[in-house]
């Protein structure tokens, strides 16, 4: 049987360490994809545009002085049911000097609740 | 004849060929993995530029305050009471298809619904309101706009009922 040659372990150790190490370095770039497609994937799924587009309609209501309208509110229920799939809902009332509107968003993952005041002389 | 002398160096060098061809394939296969990230960074991206280009539309010239209805009102609450969905269209087109550079045009595509309810039946009904394309099935992204309208008199292109109401302005949006 023929005798290994044991000259060059040096060699081959380096080349274990540098190969070993090219590796996880690998395994790292590869976990950074990921990341990426996680965190664009969370804010796609949270529904910021909705709750924005809905507290700025609500404000043009306001300053329309037609946020009591039961059909309007029976529009933004209705539709926002079938279309949005999101619950929502908002109301307003005085007291003293204060005009309150409660504002309500639930779409089965974000839930958005607001108290809104405005001061009325 | 066959004899044994030289298995060892036969194993190691099949050993080290396997290690060699193990990590290029690693190597290799774990950079190019980054490209299916941009799908999803690329879907944000055009929802916000969708959501924004409908409230820049949405967006009166001055207070409700204001007499002129052409400052009170938005531009997209004028489209859908008197003149319909070309002028949309072309401007909403403008809007997400421009760049830095004024001499160049992104090519996105969209087709744009208006959603409203009957109070007669409490049924919700659409009208086409502009679209730039056919749909197929390219990747889209679907963005929403409330518009408070009042359409009244004769000027009604998609013959909403006339009182106050508040209708949903849905915006399919694709690269193609």
């Amino acid at each position: 049987m023929a005798r290994l040659n044991d000259e060059g372990q040096w060699i081959v150790m380096m080349g274990f360490i540098i190969s070993i190490s090219i590796l996880i370095l690998a395994i790292a770039v590869g976990e950074s994809s990921l990341v990426g497609k996680t965190t664009s994937e969370s804010v796609l799924e949270f529904s910021k545009c909705d709750i924005q587009d809905l507290r700025s309609e609500i404000m043009t209501l306001k300053e329309r002085g037609i946020l009591d309208n039961p059909e309007i509110k029976n529009d933004l229920s209705e539709i926002s049911i079938q279309r949005v799939s999101a619950v929502t809902y908002f109301s307003s009332w005085k007291e003293y000097n204060y005009n309150y509107i409660f504002l309500h968003f639930n779409n089965g993952v974000t839930t958005y609740n607001e108290v809104y005041d405005e001061y009325t002389p | 004849m066959v004899n044994n002398i030289g298995q060892l160096y036969t194993i190691e060098g099949v050993a080290a060929g396997v290690l060699m061809v193990f990590t290029a394939y690693l190597v290799i296969n774990s950079t190019t993995v980054i490209t299916p990230q941009d799908i999803h960074i690329i879907d944000l991206q055009l929802e916000q530029l969708g959501n924004d280009a409908l409230s820049v539309l949405d967006t009166p010239n001055s207070s409700v305050l204001n007499p002129d209805p052409a400052e009170n009102k938005s531009y997209l609450q004028r489209q859908i009471e008197n003149d319909g969905g070309n002028a949309f269209g072309q401007n909403f087109s403008f809007l997400i298809n421009s760049k830095v550079n004024p001499y160049e045009s992104d090519n996105l595509n969209f087709n744009a619904t208006i959603y409203y309810r009957d109070s007669a039946t409490g049924q919700l009904r659409m009208e086409e309101f502009y679209q730039s394309a056919n749909y197929y099935r390219e990747n889209a992204v679907k963005v929403k706009r409330w518009v408070y309208v009042n359409p009244t008199g004769q000027n009604n292109p998609f013959g909403l009922e006339e009182r106050d109401q508040v209708v949903l302005v849905e915006v399919l949006l694709w690269r193609g």
